[in-house]
């Protein structure tokens, strides 16, 4: 299989993210979880069904993108199954048949807890104050499998979060997030930063590096980190994107990379 | 039931009985015709220190006429229910209308967030998810709802939520309170002049918002008689009873899409856009297209022009879902 030797971080992440997918259910945000979720239906995952929190269920998004945070219009609501509320789709997460969650995030911590609250200070004296949750929290907290997606920096991989916006393992001991209430056998899956693969110790709950991005070395991942995760016993290189991905990444997808043009670009 | 947790954030205290009595002393049972301008409709059920609810967002089917009536006529002191708010909360806050924000997820822009930062602006930290069920509970005339969200998060200690074990099963559970607004304003496709009124698409919660708020103002892309609303009842979900006030606002969302109608303007979102983290280029926004003009229609026939507005709906291709 052939693949491209120049790509944009982002590029990658939504391949990495795409090959992880099988055809079931992803409640998903927008940007960068929408576009792994196209690409993975043209290749990988047929059959795949996104749920929108603004009620739209299994939709088969007219392409392509056209401005930044395109939701809820015509386009992205075409062909879906079912039209519903927000309501709705919350109660089908909590009811337990929405598979994945996917979140694009601010900050993680080692335990998979997200924040996209504020930065620095305290809630009442933040430094910088973000978003808040969102749907986020309803889609960590009740998605039977949580896939993260953000940029590989120091300061947004840190040992505890400023503010747990959605749950992740919390403190990490063994039932920690049935003992606060949520939904058991839930949790983080997998989160895919702009230089690794990670996911999570069974017992430990702590984030384990299990695989590098093209163009990083193992140095530079854990340089860019606050906290020491653990690593897999072999630590593959992920490939980068192939022909075919590419192709339908930038020309099909999201050819006025509004998403794709993000992060650095990567020569190997 | 004891009480685990108990949120810190400022939050009206649930009345259901105050709220049914308002409910049977105001709602005109009688279908009567509610039809009148946007300047009356905020002028005359938009009252300073409002809580005010707003659904959907501001690119795609938001109520977008009457929050700009709203910034018109200088509301102030409103409290915001920001379930999924986007630039909405933005503008109010920029054009000095907000007291307050419950945030779901808060705006966007750094003009927003300095304001949080700096304390002019307070909220109250909530979910989507929870903002949701509040509007749920309202509409349902009980005091609270139950949900497994925002557990082991830090999300319920700055909101008005609780934690609680349940008297079923003894585990712990949240509790949100009901929210009814003070009032509801909705962008929907078509409305009788009663206030029947149908929406196309999904949407975030026009439904509960209109069934919990005590006055509730939509502004309709089309008033449709009656009689065509009688010859396919399926398709209203807002009865007429719980609508105050129909505004005839064609174009009524835009900027934004109004799915299966017209695309978004897209050079305007881009001016938008360009000026959200600086007050005063979002200064100029407001005066641009808010402030100069009288009332929406003018905006839309002077400010923005026939054939743009043309070319939006040209531009839309999908009609399949919505028109038929």
């Amino acid at each position: 299989m052939s693949h491209v030797s120049e790509f944009t971080e982002s590029e990658e992440m939504v391949c990495v993210a795409a090959r992880l997918m099988e055809n079931t259910t992803y409640f998903i945000g927008g940007g960068m979880p929408q576009l792994a979720v196209l690409l993975a239906q043209r290749l990988y995952a047929p059959d795949l069904m996104q749920v929108y929190e603004y009620g739209v269920i299994g939709p088969r998004i007219a392409l392509p993108f056209e401005r930044h945070l395109e939701l809820a219009n015509s386009k992205f609501n075409y062909k879906a199954c079912a039209w519903l509320n927000m309501n709705w789709t919350f109660f089908h997460a909590a009811i337990g048949v929405l598979e994945y969650g996917m979140l694009g995030v601010n900050q993680i911590d080692q335990f998979g807890n997200v924040n996209t609250t504020f930065i620095g200070g305290d809630w009442h004296h933040p430094q910088m104050r973000l978003s808040g949750s969102g749907g986020a929290n309803e889609i960590a907290s009740f998605c039977w499998r949580t896939i993260t997606v953000l940029m590989h920096e120091r300061r947004r991989l840190v040992p505890r979060v400023d503010h747990i916006t959605s749950p992740g393992f919390l403190d990490g001991t063994p039932s920690a997030r049935e003992s606060a209430g949520l939904p058991k056998d839930t949790g983080p899956y997998r989160v895919v930063t702009s230089k690794g693969l990670f996911g999570f110790d069974d017992e430990t709950h702590r984030m384990k590096l299990l695989a590098l991005l093209p163009g990083t070395t193992l140095e530079e991942v854990l340089e860019n980190m606050q906290f020491e995760p653990l690593v897999a016993d072999r630590l593959e290189v992920l490939p980068p994107p192939t022909s075919e991905e590419a192709r339908l990444l930038r020309e099909e997808i999201d050819p006025k990379r509004i998403v794709l043009g993000k992060g650095k670009t990567i020569r190997l | 039931m004891a009480i685990l947790e108990r949120g810190s954030g400022e939050f009206r205290m649930p009345d259901v009985d105050a709220h049914r009595a308002w409910m049977r002393e105001h709602k005109l049972r009688e279908p009567c015709n509610k039809l009148m301008s946007a300047r009356d409709a905020v002028s005359r059920f938009v009252v300073d220190g409002d809580y005010l609810s707003y659904d959907h967002c501001f690119p795609v089917r938001g109520p977008n006429t009457l929050a700009r009536e709203i910034m018109r006529q200088r509301k102030k002191d409103l409290w915001l229910a920001a379930k999924f708010t986007y630039v909405m909360s933005t503008l109010l806050t920029a054009a000095g209308c907000v007291r307050g924000i419950d945030v779901g997820y808060l705006g966007l822009g750094r003009v927003l967030y300095r304001a949080v930062e700096e304390g002019r602006i307070k909220i109250t930290e909530w979910t989507n998810g929870m903002l949701t069920l509040r509007h749920l509970a309202g509409a349902m005339g009980v005091p609270f709802l139950p949900t497994r969200g925002s557990l082991g998060s830090d999300n319920v200690k700055y909101s008005g939520a609780m934690i609680v074990e349940d008297p079923y099963t003894g585990q712990p559970i949240t509790l949100v309170p009901a929210v009814n607004p003070d009032v509801a304003i909705v962008h929907v496709n078509q409305a009788d002049v009663f206030g029947n009124c149908r929406i196309f698409g999904p949407s975030t919660l026009p439904q509960e918002t209109a069934m919990a708020a005590r006055k509730v103002i939509v502004c309709a892309e089309e008033i449709i008689d009656n009689g065509e609303i009688r010859r396919d009842p399926a398709k209203t979900t807002i009865p007429y009873y719980y609508v105050d006030a129909v505004v005839d606002a064609p174009y009524g969302a835009y900027p934004g899409d109004c799915p299966g109608l017209y695309r978004g303007d897209a050079e305007h979102m881009r001016e938008l856009f360009a000026g959200i983290n600086d007050e005063e280029q979002l200064a100029q926004y407001l005066e641009r297209w808010v402030y100069r003009y009288e009332s929406d229609e003018q905006m839309l026939h002077e400010g923005v022009g026939v054939q743009k507005l043309l070319d939006m709906g040209r531009a839309e291709k999908i009609r399949e879902g919505y028109y038929r």
